[in-house]
Order: C-alpha cells, then sequence, then structure tokens
C-alpha cells in the first residue's frame, strides 16, 4: 500500500537533488532543470496532498497552474541563456561575471 | 467530481457577480490584447500604436478603480479582496506603470535596434495585471500566479534590448536566480498546502493547520515561502540580483522594477503578516523575530554597501534594498493599523525613485556612461537638473522639508507606538538601526551635488543640452510633488 508518506519522501529526494543542481552552478542549463526539478517534486506534493482536500481541489488547481507557469519560465529562461552563449560563447555561469561590484 | 454536479450553476453564478470587482484587470487584459495587435499591424503605420494603447488602458483602468470605491467587498470565492489598501496600492502601481511607459517610449525613441518596440508596452501591461491582483488577494494560488506574471515579465524586460555583454549577463542571473527562488517558494506553500488544506492564509483554519504542524517543518515551510517574496522585494539575503540586474537593464526598466513590483510585493507581504502575526502562537514569534532581523540586516547592508559605488544605478540599486528594510519597517507599523504610514511611505518612495531614475535616464543620455565621475562640473551647465536632483538625493535621505522626510516620521512614530504597547526591545533597535542608516545614507545621496557643483570637469567634450523633453517634464513634475507633499504632508494623507 502506497502512503502519503511515500509521496513526500520521493518529493524530498527530488527537491534535494533539484537544489544540489541550482548550487553546483556548473552549467546554465543544468540549472534551469534543477529548477524543474524543484517545481515538479512541488507540483508531487500537491497533488498527493489535494488527494485529502476532496471539496475544493485545490491542490489539483494549483499543480496545473504551477505546470504552465514553470513552462512560461523556462521558455524565457532558455531564450535569455541563448542570447548569453551568443555574446560569451559559455554558459558557465563562473565564467560570465563582467558585472561585479 | 460527482459530488460538485449539483452545484455547478451556484457556481456560475456566483462567477458572474464578482465579475464586476474584477473590471480593472480586465480593463488591462484588454489592453494588452489590443497592445498585441497594435505592435502586429500597425506598427509600421503608427509607431507608438502600443505606448498610446497601453497608456489609454492605465487611464481608464485608474478610472474604474476609482469608482470600486464604492463596491468594496470580495469576490471569486474570497480569493481577491476589494478593499480601500488594495484600491490605494493600485493607484499608485498604475501611476509608476504610465511614468515608467513615459520613460520607456522616450529612451528608445531614437534607438536603431531593429527589435519591435511595442513589445515592451504589451510586457508592461501583462506584468500589471499580476501586480493588481498580488495587491488584493490572500490566497496562495492567485499570490503566486501574480508573482510569477511579475517576474517573467521582468525577465523579458530586462533581456529583451540587451545588446552588450553585460546587459545579456543581467538577464540570465535575474532569470535563473528568480526561477530558483519561485520554485523554492513553489515547495514551500505545498507543505504549507499539506499542514492546513486551505489556501487562503487570512483563513483561521490556515492559521490553526501551521500551529498544530510539527515546528520544523513549518518553520522550513515559512523560510522557503519567504524566499519568494523576498526575492520580489530584494531583501537581505535575496537582494543578489538587484544590483547587477539595475545596472545592465536599461535605465527606464531599472525605474520600473525598483517601484510597481515592490509596491504589489509589499502589499502581499503586509496582508501575510497581517494574518500571521497577531497571534499569541510561537509561529507569529519567530515571524516578527525574522522580520525584524532582515529589515536591520537590509538596511545596514543596502546603505553601507552603496557608499563605495561609483555607479549611479549600482547605487540607487543599494538604496533600494536600504529603503526595502524600511519598507519592511512600515509593513510591522502596518501590523499594528498604521495603514496610512506604509502607504505614505510606498507613494512616496515610488516618487523618489521614478524621479532619480528619469534624472539618471537622462544624464546617461547625454554622457553615455552613468558613473559618478561623469558627473564632474556638469553642476553648471545644468543648473536646474542638478539642483532637484539633488533635492530627490535629500528627499530618498529624509531630510525636512522633503516629502521623505516625512515619510520616515509617519513610519517612525508607528513604530515607537508599538513599542510603547509592547514593551518589546526589537522595535527600539529597528528605530536606531533605521535613524542610523539614514545618516550613513546621506554620505552617497550627496556625491552627486558634490559631483556636479564642487568639482571641476574633467573631460572638456560637451555633450548636447538636455531639452523639454516629456521624461525631462514628468521627473520635474515629481520632484515639485516630493516637496509639496513635504511642506503639505496632509494632502496626501487624507487621501488614506
Amino acid at each position: 500500500m502506497i502512503s502519503i508518506t511515500h509521496f513526500l519522501v520521493v518529493s524530498a529526494i527530488i527537491f534535494s537533488i533539484g537544489l544540489y543542481a541550482i548550487i553546483a552552478k556548473r552549467n546554465a542549463i543544468m540549472i534551469l532543470v534543477g529548477i524543474e526539478l524543484i517545481i515538479n517534486a512541488a507540483i508531487l506534493n500537491f497533488v498527493a496532498f489535494g488527494r485529502y482536500d476532496k471539496l475544493n481541489y485545490g491542490g489539483q488547481v494549483f499543480a496545473l497552474f504551477a505546470i504552465v507557469l514553470a513552462a512560461a519560465a523556462v521558455a524565457v529562461g532558455l531564450a535569455i541563456i541563448l542570447a548569453v552563449y551568443r555574446k560569451y560563447k559559455t554558459i558557465n555561469p563562473d565564467n560570465i561575471t563582467d558585472l561585479q561590484d | 467530481m460527482n459530488e460538485a454536479v449539483p452545484y455547478i450553476s451556484n457556481y456560475i453564478d456566483s462567477i458572474i457577480q464578482a465579475v464586476p470587482y474584477f473590471k480593472t484587470e480586465i480593463i488591462l487584459a484588454i489592453g494588452f490584447l489590443c497592445s498585441i495587435f497594435g505592435s502586429l499591424f500597425l506598427d509600421k503605420i503608427w509607431k507608438n500604436s502600443s505606448f498610446a494603447i497601453s497608456i489609454i488602458s492605465y487611464a481608464l483602468a485608474a478610472y474604474c478603480n476609482y469608482q470600486q470605491y464604492d463596491a468594496l467587498g470580495t469576490a471569486f470565492f474570497n480569493m481577491l479582496h476589494i478593499d480601500r489598501f488594495g484600491l490605494h496600492a493600485k493607484f499608485m502601481l498604475l501611476l509608476a506603470l504610465i511614468v515608467s511607459s513615459i520613460l520607456i517610449q522616450q529612451h528608445f525613441q531614437h534607438s536603431t535596434s531593429n527589435k519591435r518596440k511595442g513589445d515592451i508596452y504589451t510586457i508592461l501591461l501583462g506584468s500589471s495585471i499580476g501586480m493588481s491582483i498580488l495587491c488584493m488577494t490572500s490566497h496562495w494560488l492567485m499570490a503566486f500566479i501574480g508573482i510569477e506574471m511579475v517576474s517573467i515579465s521582468s525577465y523579458i524586460l530586462v533581456g529583451y534590448f540587451a545588446e552588450t555583454k553585460k546587459q545579456t549577463e543581467a538577464a540570465m542571473k535575474y532569470a535563473l536566480f528568480g526561477s530558483a527562488c519561485a520554485a523554492i517558494m513553489l515547495y514551500g506553500l505545498s507543505l504549507i498546502y499539506g499542514f492546513t488544506g486551505v489556501l487562503d492564509f487570512a483563513d483561521q483554519k490556515h492559521m490553526q493547520g501551521l500551529i498544530d504542524a510539527p515546528k520544523v517543518m513549518s518553520g522550513i515551510a515559512l523560510l522557503f515561502v519567504l524566499t519568494g517574496i523576498g526575492f520580489k522585494l530584494s531583501f537581505v539575503p535575496f537582494h543578489l540580483w538587484s544590483p547587477d540586474v539595475y545596472e545592465g537593464a536599461p535605465t527606464p526598466v531599472a525605474a520600473f522594477l525598483s517601484t510597481a513590483p515592490k509596491i504589489a510585493a509589499i502589499i502581499l507581504f503586509s496582508r501575510l503578516i497581517q494574518a500571521w502575526g497577531n497571534t499569541l502562537f510561537y509561529f507569529s514569534e519567530i515571524l516578527l523575530i525574522f522580520i525584524v532581523l532582515v529589515a536591520i540586516v537590509s538596511m545596514l547592508a543596502g546603505n553601507l554597501i552603496a557608499l563605495r559605488q561609483q555607479n549611479v544605478k549600482r547605487m540607487m540599486a543599494y538604496s533600494s534594498i536600504g529603503h526595502t528594510g524600511f519598507l519592511l519597517m512600515a509593513a510591522l507599523g502596518y501590523m499594528a493599523g498604521h495603514q496610512e504610514a506604509l502607504l505614505f511611505y510606498l507613494a512616496i518612495y515610488t516618487f523618489m525613485n521614478l524621479a532619480a531614475f528619469a534624472f539618471i535616464d537622462l544624464l546617461e543620455k547625454q554622457q553615455g556612461n552613468s558613473n559618478l565621475s561623469s558627473y564632474s562640473g556638469l553642476g553648471k551647465q545644468l543648473p536646474i537638473l542638478f539642483t532637484l536632483f539633488s533635492f530627490v538625493g535629500i528627499s530618498l535621505v529624509g531630510i525636512p522639508p522633503s516629502a521623505g522626510f516625512v515619510g520616515k516620521l509617519f513610519v517612525f512614530s508607528a513604530i515607537f507606538e508599538r513599542y510603547q504597547e509592547m514593551g518589546d526591545m526589537a522595535y527600539i533597535w529597528l528605530l536606531i538601526i533605521g535613524a542610523l542608516t539614514s545618516v550613513i545614507s546621506l554620505f552617497y545621496y550627496f556625491k552627486i551635488p558634490l559631483y556636479a557643483f564642487l568639482k571641476s570637469k574633467t573631460n572638456e567634450s560637451v555633450g548636447q543640452p538636455i531639452g523639454w523633453t516629456p521624461s525631462y517634464i514628468v521627473a520635474i513634475l515629481l520632484s515639485i510633488l516630493l516637496l509639496l507633499f513635504g511642506l503639505f504632508p496632509s494632502l496626501l494623507m487624507q487621501l488614506f
């Protein structure tokens, strides 16, 4: 029997992997992938919790909106990364440091 | 799903009844669509079609907003709260949007870029819908949608006209940092939803659920949620993006970013801490300590780092981080029932920042860069501009007779009253740091008149004179308003 704990553990693991991908900061695309992983962990949580909220279906609706907004944000992010690549010929954030104090 | 079937007609009825409460946003949405068509089809015939459409829709939205004062209430199953607080904030938003649209139009008037300029007004309209939603909601779903709408539009505004290396870098840092913060906020929201089962943060059940949840977990969820709001407000430690973005973005876009999204975010934040901060449980204490700490650190970090900036836009970025700390203080005042102190300071902050960025934009166009050293000796050439710019600086510090002084005074007295009621030392610390950092900020704002009037000219090349362009006139009007509200604060105060 799969209980809510299983969902929570899986989503916590996905969240941690995503957070690692962001903090490791190897490559701009990898950061975007990490962001997507965190969003998906949250969506999994929402749907799992939404099962207990039968009246309003708040969790499921939130999950749908989160998917749409994540897609929009990633589209913009990729376009900006493409513009950066054209100027710098690299997308490693450690090498892109013209703006500093 | 079957359980909902008998209620569907009820739901539809109440949705239809709620539509009149949503008029302002509907007008903005129609303007958004018209603006897209304008930039697609009318661009060749009339270059400013999108600009005109956006200004008209802001004006119409402001008119509808004014009418809304007679019809307060809640709409869409308590998702939107139409109250005077939100309506005042929406007026400020629309004003900031109109001014930044005019500045953007002036800035890109002569640009040779072959990108379609009309699209930038469309994006601004899109973000305005998100911001006005943020001003009215106490529902997490609406808040998240609003924050994402504003964020995505802001990434595009920063990145769309990026031509140099630095500009693309600013856009990338902004987009990645912003998306990461939004994602973490979403995870926090999912945890909070799990604890409470309700998405409305003003709901009684919501608070009860958070209190019943394990302490560590609800603390983590709270922190995650504040990450997303903190990014929009750019308080420490989520401020890292703002100096880079302000330096890299076109100046009018920086003017927009430093005012409108902050108004929306601080309104949401005030509603949040009013709902969560006034209970007797440990949860409110954690929240209060967090806000006091963040406000103190933001004021200190923003004002101290601003001291050693040579680029005016970077300096303004750090100064606005310091002001965010001050706004958090004002939000604490709102929690104690001083709505007018927060709104007054917010309005004055909007005027000051828009005016300052308008002057920076004018000077940047003349000099080709925005370094402080390029202002050397310009005071004699442009006496009116630099006198007013210095006055805006005075207002940002908070010295009489400027409106900035009155705004700070209201916030200080609200916090002091709160201290007398509660006797909590945290409030005294806030007052001390607030006063101290105002003094510190004197040193960097006064660099502007120092360079302009007291230093002699380094380079002999004289830029072209600044004519009476609309952006110059707007900046002058805003400065005059700052003086007027400094001398007669009741003019603005009686509105709130």
